[in-house]
């Protein structure tokens, strides 16, 4: 068990390592790329900071409390794009052009293999900033800090695991299409529901982003149980759903792979 | 003659970005769809959170059915804006693909423009008659829907033309596409697409104004809800026109110096 752990461990420093000697020879990429996410953030934050102009709260949540959760869900989008986005945008083209056949010969998971190749070193920026907004506005948003600043690393945890799971049920497609050009647009999409705090949604959507598209875990969730905590409940349905998450997944995956041709899916 | 010949493959470039368009059609509605759809629901509920969560009366001197009737009608021209032309032709400087398209007798930039716009008009076409039928139901005239389509279909020259003078950065760097979707992310909120301009602090007006971004989905809209006079659309339309006129010169400059450094080397 512990020599897998030691395999994994050095496959995945290799995959850092290649990566860094990649990003070094794209510097300027390298910092283009954090001014888009710097840009994002600040149209994100002039959104609200608009909103706030014209009405004090917002479903009963203060400027600083909507600031604290975009810190969040920043943090847990960052951590995700550092370490996962541009595998899954390669995924499509290891289905369909039978790349994925290298992944399947080798002693190790072809999906750690699938998964782990790239890192998105320019996102560091971004989960930087993140972590810095959250610091910053932590206080005002009554959060109380100290000892459960541990529990903002669990629940960004949480949010990465909950975008893996996500991103992966949408991604898996490629192995029925030819191209999963769209519905992987729609993931993005669909994205937009988690850059709004969960409550100013009606019912039905809450339900929604809750359940069937649980995007509100990425970065909603974690914010109000860091905040408010969360009810008894909520925590059932939270692990709940992504033990659901997981195993559908996985037996897509299973499923895809008795589908794939290698040549072209 | 000349002119014929011109004009004979510019009506070739767009019939070939009809049938680009029309070649994955799943993809092509889903992408409206989406586009269109999600941004518009997540507006719609930001004012629902707002006058029925948080019992507002008024938001930014605009009412409930007010706010309602903007995102649905700028979902119309939100649209048209944009297009992927600009990321298209710093994917040809980055790789080199653009040698092949500077031994044809063709503006290498009109031409890029002109086959992207094809599925552009499409959807004008078709927000056209939506915004025709729901003319019945909101208070938007028919006139109106046309002259603000044209509005929006001159900002998409804009848009085109600031991502052709961005897109020259491919020629100093690795490649603009971070150039780009900065831009695109910048438009997003100053072209009145993610909610309408007026609501911005008065003192933080002038941030919108600035730019010709506004004419693309804010002013449009504006003027299909009977916002505008039709002395305030001309003047938007003279507007507009200025900013195609300097634009069309930052082009020829920054391809003019662009071009000077290229290789044709791709990578």
């Amino acid at each position: 068990m512990l020599q897998t752990l030691r395999k994994y461990c050095e496959v995945y420093r290799i995959q850092i390592k290649n990566n860094l000697a990649r990003e070094a020879s794209y510097r300027t990429n390298f910092f283009t790329i954090a001014l888009v996410d710097l840009v994002w953030i600040c149209v994100e934050f002039s959104l609200f900071k608009v909103i706030y102009a014209n009405t004090p709260s917002l479903a009963g949540w203060r400027q600083e409390q909507v600031f604290f959760f975009l810190g969040v869900f920043f943090t847990s989008d960052a951590l995700f794009t550092f370490l996962f986005q541009r595998n899954f945008w390669t995924f499509t083209d290891l289905v369909n052009r039978g790349e994925l056949d290298i992944f399947l010969t080798k002693p190790i998971h072809p999906l750690f293999l699938a998964l782990t190749r790239w890192v998105n070193f320019s996102a560091l920026f971004n989960l930087v900033l993140g972590i810095a907004i959250s610091i910053f506005y932590a206080k005002a948003a009554d959060f109380l800090g100290g000892w459960k600043w541990i529990l903002f690393v669990s629940w960004l945890g949480i949010g990465l695991l909950t975008a893996i799971l996500l991103r992966f049920a949408f991604a898996i497609w490629v192995f029925w299409t030819e191209r999963s050009w769209a519905i992987s647009q729609l993931y993005y999409h669909f994205f937009s529901f988690a850059t709004k705090p969960d409550v100013i949604y009606p019912k039905i959507i809450r339900y929604t982003i809750l359940t069937a598209l649980p995007f509100a875990l990425i970065g909603s969730i974690p914010a109000r149980a860091l905040m408010t905590g969360l009810e008894i409940y909520e925590y059932f349905w939270l692990f709940g759903v992504l033990i659901v998450f997981f195993f559908f997944d996985r037996w897509m995956w299973r499923k895809g792979l008795k589908r794939y041709q290698s040549a072209s899916s | 003659m000349k002119k014929i010949i011109n004009l004979h493959w510019r009506a070739a470039a767009l019939k070939n970005g009809f049938m680009d368009a029309v070649a994955y059609r799943a993809e092509f509605f889903i992408d409206i769809i989406g586009s269109a759809l999600v941004p518009a629901s997540i507006q719609l509920i930001l004012w629902y959170a707002v006058f029925y969560v948080g019992q507002a009366n008024s938001f930014g001197g605009m009412s409930f059915i007010e706010l309602i009737n903007y995102t649905i009608i700028s979902v119309l021209f939100s649209q048209i804006r944009g297009g992927n032309q600009d990321f298209e032709l710093q994917e040809m400087i980055r790789t080199g693909n653009l040698s092949q398209h500077l031994l044809k007798p063709i503006g290498i930039v009109e031409f890029v423009y002109i086959r992207g716009v094809a599925p552009k008009l499409v959807i004008a076409s078709v927000c056209i008659c939506i915004g025709v039928v729901l003319s019945i139901w909101l208070p938007i005239t028919v006139p109106r829907i046309f002259g603000a389509m044209f509005l929006a279909l001159l900002g998409n020259i804009i848009h085109y033309q600031v991502g052709a003078i961005l897109s020259t950065f491919s020629f100093l760097w690795e490649e603009a596409y971070s150039v780009l979707m900065v831009k695109n992310l910048i438009v997003s909120i100053l072209s009145g697409e993610l909610l309408p301009l007026n609501l911005f602090p008065a003192s933080m007006s002038w941030v919108w104004k600035a730019t010709p971004f506004y004419l693309y989905v804010f002013g449009p809209t504006q003027f299909a809800l009977g916002k505008w006079s039709v002395a305030q659309y001309l003047h938007a339309l003279g507007v507009s026109v200025v900013w195609i006129a300097v634009l069309c010169v930052g082009i020829r400059i920054s391809w003019h110096l662009g071009i000077r450094r290229y290789q044709s080397l791709g990578g």
